[in-house]
């Protein structure tokens, strides 16, 4: 018995050491961050910003390998079952509790949940603009919102995919301002944002790194930012806090590791994380790309994430009674 | 004339050492990613991503692009010798490249191929240096119901594609719209036949699919030939196309052009769908349509055109608008963005350099391309000259790795293991593999864009009545389709009464 216990107090001491030398060392080979959305969206963009800094912090190459399929749920799996031993990292985002909380909408089991990855931070977290075509007849958010009024259910709008990031802040707008609209989803954000600027459809949502070009070339216009706090890109857009509409949604991009990463490890990915977004190089390319560097560190983006997933999960219950009626 | 100083300074930009090394590298590497089945040039495009940090955006874009289009050169190689798609655009390739091999004009179907490329890519550049913003402006017109008729057509002409009967051919077209039904709807998020598997959430994959049933198909159908087809040493002179093949594929591969440069404006995967419009709309002209099938120069020059050209177009959004239409352009915008260029409507104007540095370096590449794939030629049909035993393992393996590179999937192995197999009994059984393998391509599509339009319209057809585009592509295919059953009864007709002479 005593023996045994000797054995077990070495044994977690020496797992101690172990532990701490990991961390010490760590990294000694290339990191894998696993992105499991297709290469030339928005997280492709920050992922390979952040490895083409975060390299030279760590001393070893950060390489990001896209692993798409099921809206995200392959690669965010691998990421969640990977070993936890800070050498695989998983771009995490807001299609994480987006595809979970559909899963459990639909009463199947999500494959894995947010409890299988601890938080290390976020990179971005956007607010969406509410964009139209520029000769559309509208001057303002309520110029529109009375035109949708007058004709329920002809007015469409177009997003990059169904219960997508540019799906859900449509979703909750049109809620939020008591419209009835048509939704007619697009493989991607790339035919999403073709659709607007070829007038197929009368709306769409999409991100500031997107939209902002094409409102300086004048090719979309926008009417409204759909959160609560204007970007500094585009300061003379008004929000729908402001305009009286209370819909936010926020499209944010970070990194998560699977749960059981040591402690020791997963501080210094904070670290590391902090240091990569407060640094001149990667605010640089965020910038240019249109969008706003806002870091929320591992708590916050937990404790975020538990508000925005039963939000989410309220509104899919809603829209699962909808389509299923 | 603006566009010629414009052009002379964009060669300024591309004919530095630096650049002219960056551009030979994207060649090569992309030659490699087109020749390797299973690895595309998307796979290529986004493995080299790093290996810009360091260059400057104009260095970075000018490799990039020598991938995407330096894929589309190799991707015909596999498939005119081995009948393997290298690329998904090459699949049409393999039906006339390969059998051209088997009758020992491999080296011709090489050679024109690479020739094709050459032409469909420089007119491609000219194209999109002189109507760039021009067409960008036209191509975001085209909406669901214009793509829907537009699949329609291609649709209609699936029947016309493989060699047999038309009785054959449909059951594969079927089985390729069923197998192409399978996963989640993207419109309402039903799933279909996934059977609660989540890898086949994504439907099936085309890649794995087509290599299978052409390449694995082909393999295993081999074992069983005792004749073994030694390819003799063969002089320079007959690796070269004859005056005949030269002057058959002239009105293809213009052809091709044209056709390519205009379907791949349009978004997805267009490059696979003008090779394969390219394919059956020189079927139709041709004099002697029964001869497809069984080794037609024509069957390859205008395909391997076609998606040269296409590949050139296929950036006109992304360098005209901002927008990437196509997995490839996104994942070249994405590199650029890392540079801190953030390409939109007004990139042209604001970035002259860049923009004219990249079509002069296009010019200067396709170039580089055929220079280097001409004497690759002989090399690679010495490749054949390698024992059966030893090459087709080798192949094999190689489909394997290239299949597993793109999405480290074990799933997809499988689903290329089981194609195989389906692949060599439907060869067993005389069916065309073509048809299944486009109709499981196009059927989604048709029936997405089909859908999307009526989402849109609320369900009223007048959405299609409404375009002018969609209305002639829609009268043009019921045309189509009324032509294809006459000229069935005619033949039935003459048929009858030539039996009925005989007697």
């Amino acid at each position: 018995m005593k023996a045994s216990v000797k054995l077990v107090s070495i044994l977690i001491a020496f797992l101690a050491i172990v532990e701490a030398s990991i961390a010490a060392d760590y990294p000694t080979k290339p990191i894998t961050l696993i992105n499991p959305q297709a290469p030339g969206g928005t997280l492709d963009i920050q992922a390979r910003a952040f490895a083409s800094v975060a390299d030279k912090m760590l001393g070893q190459p950060v390489v990001v390998v896209n692993k798409t399929g099921a809206t995200g749920m392959v690669g965010g799996l691998a990421g969640a079952q990977a070993a936890p031993d800070g050498y695989t990292l998983t771009v995490g985002s807001v299609n994480i509790p987006n595809a979970i909380e559909w899963e459990i909408a639909n009463g199947r089991k999500p494959p894995f949940t947010r409890y299988d990855f601890v938080c290390i931070g976020t990179f971005t977290m956007s607010p969406t603009l509410l964009i139209v075509p520029p000769d559309a007849p509208y001057k303002t958010l309520a110029d529109f919102i009375a035109d949708a009024k007058a004709r329920p259910g002809q007015l469409a709008f177009s997003s990059g995919g169904l219960y997508g990031m540019s799906h859900l802040p449509a979703e909750i707008f049109v809620r939020a301002a008591g419209l009835k609209v048509r939704h007619v989803p697009y493989t991607g954000g790339g035919p999403s944002l073709t659709a607007i600027v070829g007038k197929q459809v009368d709306f769409s949502v999409n991100y500031p790194a997107n939209t902002i070009p094409l409102i300086r070339g004048n090719k979309v216009k926008a009417l409204a930012v759909i959160g609560g706090k204007r970007l500094k890109s585009v300061p003379n857009i008004p929000t729908t806090k402001e305009l009286g509409i209370d819909a936010e949604y926020y499209g944010w991009v970070g990194i998560l590791a699977p749960v059981k990463t040591p402690k020791p490890i997963v501080d210094k990915l904070k670290d590391v994380m902090k240091r990569v977004v407060e640094s001149k190089a990667f605010v640089d390319v965020i910038e240019q790309a249109g969008d706003e560097v806002h870091f929320l560190n591992g708590e916050e983006l937990a404790k975020y994430m538990e508000f925005e997933s039963a939000k989410i999960a309220k509104l899919y219950a809603e829209m699962v009674k909808e389509t299923r009626k | 004339m603006d566009v010629l100083t414009n052009l002379l300074g964009g060669f300024q930009t591309a004919l530095t050492f630096k650049n002219i090394y960056l551009c030979l590298i994207g060649c090569l590497w992309g030659t490699v990613v087109g020749v390797l089945p299973g690895i595309g040039p998307l796979a290529g495009i986004t493995l080299l991503i790093p290996a810009t940090f360091g260059i400057d955006a104009t260095g970075a874009i000018i490799m990039l692009a020598g991938i995407y289009y330096g894929a589309m050169y190799g991707g015909s190689t596999t498939s005119i010798l081995m009948n393997i798609p290298g690329e998904s655009a090459s699949v049409v390739t393999c039906i006339d490249g390969y059998q051209m091999t088997r009758k020992g004009r491999g080296g011709a179907a090489l050679f024109i191929s690479a020739w094709g490329s050459w032409i469909g890519g420089t007119l491609g550049i000219m194209g999109l240096m002189l109507l760039a913003p021009f067409l960008a402006n036209v191509a975001v017109k085209f909406g669901p119901p214009e793509m829907f008729a537009l699949l329609l057509i291609a649709f209609i002409l699936l029947g016309s594609l493989g060699k047999g009967s038309f009785f054959k051919a449909v059951p594969m077209i079927l089985l390729g719209l069923l197998v192409g039904t399978i996963g989640m709807d993207q419109l309402t998020g039903t799933m279909r036949f996934t059977h609660g598997i989540r890898d086949l959430y994504d439907g099936i994959g085309f890649i794995p699919v087509a290599m299978g049933a052409f390449g694995i198909g082909e393999i295993l159908s081999s074992t069983e030939e005792t004749l073994v087809h030694v390819v003799h040493r063969v002089r320079l002179r007959e690796l070269l196309p004859n005056r005949e093949e030269l002057r058959a594929s002239w009105g293809p591969i213009l052809r091709g052009t044209g056709l390519g440069f205009l379907i791949g404006l349009l978004p997805g995967s267009a490059h696979v769908l003008s090779s394969f419009v390219s394919y059956t709309l020189e079927k139709r002209l041709s004099k002697k349509p029964g001869e497809f099938g069984t080794g037609r120069i024509e069957g390859v020059a205008g395909p391997e055109t076609a998606n040269n050209a296409a590949s050139e177009s296929a950036m006109i959004p992304f360098l005209g608008l901002g927008i990437p239409t196509g997995p490839a352009p996104a994942v070249m915008m994405i590199a650029l963005m890392i540079h801190g260029v953030r390409p939109g409507p007004l990139f042209i104007s604001e970035q002259p350099q860049l923009f004219w540095g990249l079509i002069a370096s296009m010019y200067i590449g396709n170039v580089i391309l055929l220079i280097l794939n001409l004497p690759l030629v002989s090399i690679f049909i010495n490749l054949l000259r390698v024992p059966f035993r030893i090459l087709f393992p080798v192949v094999l393996l190689v489909c394997l790795v290239g299949t597993y590179a793109v999405n480290s999937s074990t799933a997809e192995l499988m689903i290329l293991l089981v194609f195989g197999v389906l692949g060599y009994i439907f060869r067993r059984l005389d069916f065309d593999i073509a048809p299944f393998v486009l109709a499981m391509l196009i059927g989604p599509s048709l029936e997405m864009a089909f859908r999307q339009s009526l989402m849109r319209s609320a369900g009223s057809f007048s959405i299609f009545l409404q375009s002018p585009v969609a209305c002639t592509l829609i009268a043009l295919s019921c045309l189509l389709f009324f032509w294809n059953i006459y000229r069935a009864l005619r033949r039935q007709k003459a048929w009858e009464s030539a039996l009925e002479r005989g007697e």
